[in-house]
């Protein structure tokens, strides 16, 4: 999967055509073999874009920033980096008409090792679904799998369950580095960070640390496409996949094999209902 | 009415924990506004008695519970939390309960798998006809929790000795 060559001659040809201002794409970090974003608004720069499998992060990210905000951008996005932008779309924060897509029928991306990751193994919708031309041969949908870590997890007990999460939160630095890094987090004041409760969440506890991440998981459920950028910016390596797979698997058995972002105009799982919605739990 | 406590108590998550002899437990009831809020005070006209460890807050329809409200209460101070609203079908806002309904799922499925008993977080349907079923759900969330014991939830750090 390298199509370094045909994403330059696209950026170079949108800046000589004058259809953008902006180009999101990737480059090398110049230490070694790694890629990181970049945003390109000198039509010179066109030759340092690549993109080949190392290209992990999620681009539809950089759309919030300021730099990309009410100017014509062109982007790059895999399969689930365009379910992101098609929920941004639908909820109103970037104008598809100032955006010039390129989409990728994605074939999953590699970890530092060479392997692949975890969320491309079980990859449901890997080409694009939001695009203006799309690189690569369409592949169509696969089978939804339920996450191996949320398998395993399920069959421990409540005790050995409630310390391995006490873990997670305890290890937690409050840095908020995942909230950042989440293309779907764009509220400018988040709830998480409220005044009224400093003593308890402002500071790097692991109380706090299991207020933000429940709360943030649940904010994101049902919209998460699962690009794990959130992952890729938490500089503890916290496994906060879990949370968001532990929800999606409820809502993909439950709610008519709600899939967030795949389809345009669809909010989100809870902002829709269905009369045969299980509620055996209520009393 | 007051739900006893029998000594040593410990948390069923964690185990090393034990609840000190005078550990009464808290639980924190969210109702709406058109049927449960006006059921419990059927239950209190009609001289129903109920534990008194549960905290009322009234919100105007059950949609409003967002799943922060519940995560914020086992938190701070909440040993269990109980959620009620409408019937299915009954809503004040037409489809209101039918939202809330996903979302009291996921939010169940999420802390039973972060480590939390289900009995923790409750749910139930409560009209404001329903004054005996009010005073019977509180009843058994009090005593579920007491078998559960106290949440312990980090406390800890926040609340020191």
């Amino acid at each position: 999967m390298d199509y370094s060559k045909q994403i330059q001659d696209i950026a170079a040809k949108l800046f000589t055509d004058g259809k953008i201002d902006v180009f999101v794409g990737y480059r090398m970090n110049g230490f070694d073999d790694n890629q990181v974003p970049a945003v390109i608004t000198d039509p010179k720069e066109v030759s340092t874009l690549v993109f080949t499998e190392k290209s992990v992060f999620n681009l539809s990210n950089y759309l919030k920033a300021d730099h990309t905000r009410n100017k014509r951008v062109g982007l790059v996005v895999k399969g689930c980096d365009s379910r992101s932008l098609n929920l941004l779309l639908t909820e109103s924060q970037v104008k598809r008409d100032k955006l010039y897509i390129i989409g990728i029928a994605c074939e999953g991306v590699v970890d530092d090792k060479g392997q692949k990751v975890q969320n491309c193994m079980e990859c449901i919708i890997p080409d694009a679904v939001v695009y203006d031309e799309i690189l690569g041969t369409p592949k169509g949908k696969k089978d939804y799998i339920v996450n191996a870590d949320i398998k395993a997890l399920a069959e421990k007990g409540l005790v050995e369950r409630r310390e391995y999460f006490e873990e997670i939160f305890e290890n937690c630095i409050r840095c908020n580095a995942c909230r950042n890094s989440c293309p779907l987090c764009y509220c400018t004041k988040c709830c998480i960070d409220q005044e009224t409760a400093t003593i308890y969440n402002g500071s790097n506890t692991s109380s706090s640390a299991f207020h933000a991440l429940m709360t943030w998981s649940l904010h994101l459920a049902g919209r998460c496409v699962d690009c794990r950028n959130c992952e890729k910016a938490c500089p503890s390596h916290l496994p906060l996949h879990l949370l968001h797979k532990q929800n999606e698997k409820v809502i993909f058995g439950n709610f008519q094999n709600h899939l967030a972002g795949v389809e345009e105009g669809d909010r989100g799982a809870f902002y829709k209902y269905s009369l045969k919605d299980p509620d055996d739990f209520i009393m | 009415m007051e739900a006893e406590v029998k000594d040593k108590i410990v948390s069923i998550e964690k185990p090393e924990l034990v609840a000190p002899p005078d550990w009464k437990p808290v639980i924190m009831g969210i109702l709406c506004n058109w049927c449960s809020y006006a059921g419990s005070d059927l239950t209190g006209t009609s001289r129903m008695q109920y534990p008194p460890n549960i905290r009322i807050i009234r919100v105007p329809c059950s949609s409003r519970v967002d799943p922060w409200f519940i995560i914020k209460a086992l938190q701070t101070t909440a040993d269990g939390v109980l959620i009620s609203g409408c019937h299915p079908g009954d809503c004040h806002y037409i489809s209101g309960n039918y939202y809330a309904r996903r979302r009291f799922l996921v939010t169940k499925e999420l802390l039973k798998m972060v480590g939390f008993h289900e009995h923790r977080v409750q749910y139930s349907w409560v009209s404001a006809a329903e004054g005996a079923k009010f005073a019977q759900v509180v009843k058994k969330v009090t005593e579920d929790v007491v078998k559960l014991g106290p949440l312990h939830l980090y406390k800890k750090e926040n609340f020191s000795k």
